[in-house]
């Protein structure tokens, strides 16, 4: 299987958020990376997770398909989930798969942050 | 094996002769201490490199019989460490003058002297040893050297896959214009290269560059030059610009006595204008329905002298224009006579030239020229663009068909070619990326549910563009099922676990797109992406 082009990085701005930073491409390679995103930034107290787009560089479906298996994991752990820095054309996917009803969509970090808290 | 110091493998230990007077038990005992002694004096001369200055060694060839250690008298440093191992005959194994293998013996079990007849069954020993191991080291030189020759050859012919990659792997595809190249390294690898770099605007970069020499030297000069070429390129648009900035980072590291001639020129392939700079390279010729025009535009080699700046020309390209780029492979071949093909042959060819492939005339003429047992003497490149613009008003465009390989990651690269053959549409950028999305979204279904992932399976993509809409097909060559039709992924089922968290393809299409039309027949699957504009 050909390596994933993404990379993630986790920040926690407060106790109960934990911030997935994800560059680059976000498609069905990518999965193993985004679980074990996922697992890190997702300790006991976490209560929303936050997936910052804003160097997303390209999704596709496959990548939909893994949103969706983070956000069935979420719910599980009773965690929220929000995205933000997601450019126009992301956005309207995420309106169109309904994404947007279980993810709460924010244009910014701070937003997101600020949502959170 | 060096041929300055010998080196002796051969090793004999303690020799146990028939008529040694021990009793049975003192015998085995005996036979226990001398092994013993034996290994003490393996361990002590196996591999022992006689120096060439060392006196023993010219003794050892000229004698070429069994020697006896301890009455032999020169400052030998060899000597000495035979003595010391407890070494008292050497026997010399020498073949043609050469010594290359010393039978070692220390004391005899009974302690006698050695006698006549044992230094002559010796000697007799050495004389047939000798020349059989000789032959054993000469096989095993052999062979040493036939698996380095098979490296070697392993090395060029992956050197040769590398470069061939660095080579564009399609020409590009531009509405009105029809983009032919050909490239034959005279070795493995070349130092001719050519290269082709879209712009964001629309216009096309291309070059041919020749680096002076040929083989590996060259095709690593090669290398580096291309990825200057290509960085600068993708900063100037000034073909000038470009020479000027590679010939500046070039001249540091490019090893001395080597340079790099280059044609570069930028198109405009609305206006047909072309822009172009010349480091030192052949001149390009335009076949124009006029005649034939040598572009002149000089300058220095890249890597020569730093500091060097390139002038430009503009040419104007009308329809049915051909301009040929060539390096000096084609014109400095030579035939059977000696002949070359030169420059009035090129021109002449050029000049004759009506329509259809002028590549392939140029090559046609050139094997006639050089004839059957031609042996290439320098790498060729040939790289034509012509101009046959679509006559407004009299049809669309003709459909643009190009195929990707079923390799994950290439449904990226067939949407970026897709919005390049569109780009003179200037598509807003909402209608690019739900083009984009679209078109990647049918190749990667293409790629996985048609061809399987197999590289070897092409996905084919053809462009048809009308006044009033686009259409984009999709074709796998999969003699699997039909494409199912897109039931509505329902995010809710999703998250219930009544559906797959996947199955988001079809469904991102159809909505990207005015129009999703699927069909298979035996030959594989299509889908058909229809856009109004």
């Amino acid at each position: 299987m050909p390596e994933a082009k993404l990379t993630t990085a986790i920040r926690k701005p407060a106790e109960s958020v934990a911030i997935i930073d994800l560059e680059g491409e976000v498609t069905g390679f990518a999965e193993q990376m985004l679980m074990d995103a996922y697992n890190q930034a997702s300790n006991g107290k976490t209560r929303t997770i936050i997936l910052n787009f804003s160097r997303l560089d390209y999704m596709n479906s496959s990548g939909i398909g893994l949103l969706v298996t983070l956000l069935i994991r979420a719910q599980r752990q009773k965690q929220s989930m929000f995205a933000c820095g997601l450019t126009e054309h992301y956005v309207q996917i995420f309106e169109l798969t309904r994404l947007n009803e279980a993810i709460g969509i924010f244009p910014g970090e701070a937003e997101a942050v600020a949502a959170a808290a | 094996m060096s041929a300055f110091f010998q080196r002796i493998r051969l090793f004999f230990g303690s020799k146990q002769t028939a008529d040694a007077p021990d009793a049975i038990n003192g015998a085995a005992r005996s036979q226990e201490a001398g092994a013993e002694k034996a290994a003490s004096m393996q361990a002590q001369v196996e591999n022992l490199d006689i120096p060439p200055n060392d006196p023993l060694l010219a003794y050892l060839i000229s004698t070429a019989s069994a020697v006896e250690i301890d009455k032999l008298s020169m400052n030998s440093p060899t000597l000495e460490r035979l003595r010391q191992a407890g070494v008292k005959i050497s026997v010399p194994l020498v073949s043609q003058g050469e010594l290359i293998g010393l039978l070692n013996l220390g004391n005899r079990l009974s302690e006698q002297e050695y006698s006549t007849d044992d230094r002559r069954l010796l000697n007799n020993l050495a004389s047939q040893a000798a020349p059989a191991l000789r032959v054993a080291q000469l096989a095993y030189q052999q062979q040493l050297q036939a698996r380095e020759r098979e490296r070697l050859e392993q090395e060029l012919r992956v050197a040769r896959f590398i470069q061939q990659n660095l080579l564009p792997r399609e020409l590009p595809q531009m509405p009105g214009w029809n983009i032919a190249a050909f490239w034959q390294p005279a070795r493995e690898v070349s130092g001719d290269f050519y290269d082709f770099i879209t712009m964001p605007d629309g216009r096309l970069a291309f070059l041919v560059a020749d680096v002076t020499d040929k083989g590996v030297p060259a095709s690593l000069v090669m290398a580096t030059t291309r990825s200057l070429l290509r960085s600068n390129a993708e900063k100037y648009i000034s073909p000038g610009k470009v020479l000027e900035t590679t010939n500046n980072l070039l001249y540091p590291d490019i090893p001395e006595k080597m340079f790099v001639t280059c044609l570069y020129g930028v198109l405009d392939p609305q206006s047909g204008e072309i822009v172009l700079a010349n480091a030192g390279h052949n001149l390009p010729y335009q076949h124009t329905k006029e005649g034939i025009l040598e572009r002149r535009v000089r300058g220095m080699p890249l890597g020569l002298m730093p500091g060097m700046v390139y002038n430009e020309i503009t040419i104007k390209m009308n329809p049915g224009d051909t301009l040929l780029l060539t390096s000096d492979g084609l014109v400095e071949a030579h035939n059977a006579q000696r002949e070359m093909f030169g420059f009035d042959r090129v021109k002449a060819l050029v000049a004759e030239y009506k329509d259809g492939d002028m590549v392939q005339a140029i090559l046609q003429a050139f094997q006639s020229f050089t004839g059957p047992d031609y042996v290439q003497e320098d790498d060729m490149t040939l790289v034509t663009l012509t101009f046959q613009p679509v006559q407004s008003g009299a049809g669309n465009p003709q459909p643009i068909t190009f195929e990707v390989p079923s390799q994950p990651g290439n449904e990226r690269q067939a949407a970026a070619r897709v919005l390049a053959v569109l780009e003179h549409l200037h598509l807003d950028i909402t209608r690019q990326k739900r083009l984009e999305t679209a078109v990647a979204e049918a190749t990667m279904n293409a790629m996985e549910h048609g061809n399987g992932y197999n590289p070897d399976l092409l996905v084919k993509i053809t462009v048809i563009q009308e006044p009033d809409k686009l259409t984009i097909q999709v074709a796998d060559q999969g003699s699997g099922a039909p494409i199912p039709t897109s039931v509505d992924p329902d995010l809710d089922a999703k998250l219930a676990g009544l559906q797959s968290p996947r199955g988001w393809g079809l469904f991102l299409i159809k909505n990207m797109v005015d129009e999703l039309n699927t069909y298979h027949d035996p030959s594989g699957s299509t889908i058909e992406l229809v856009v109004n504009l």
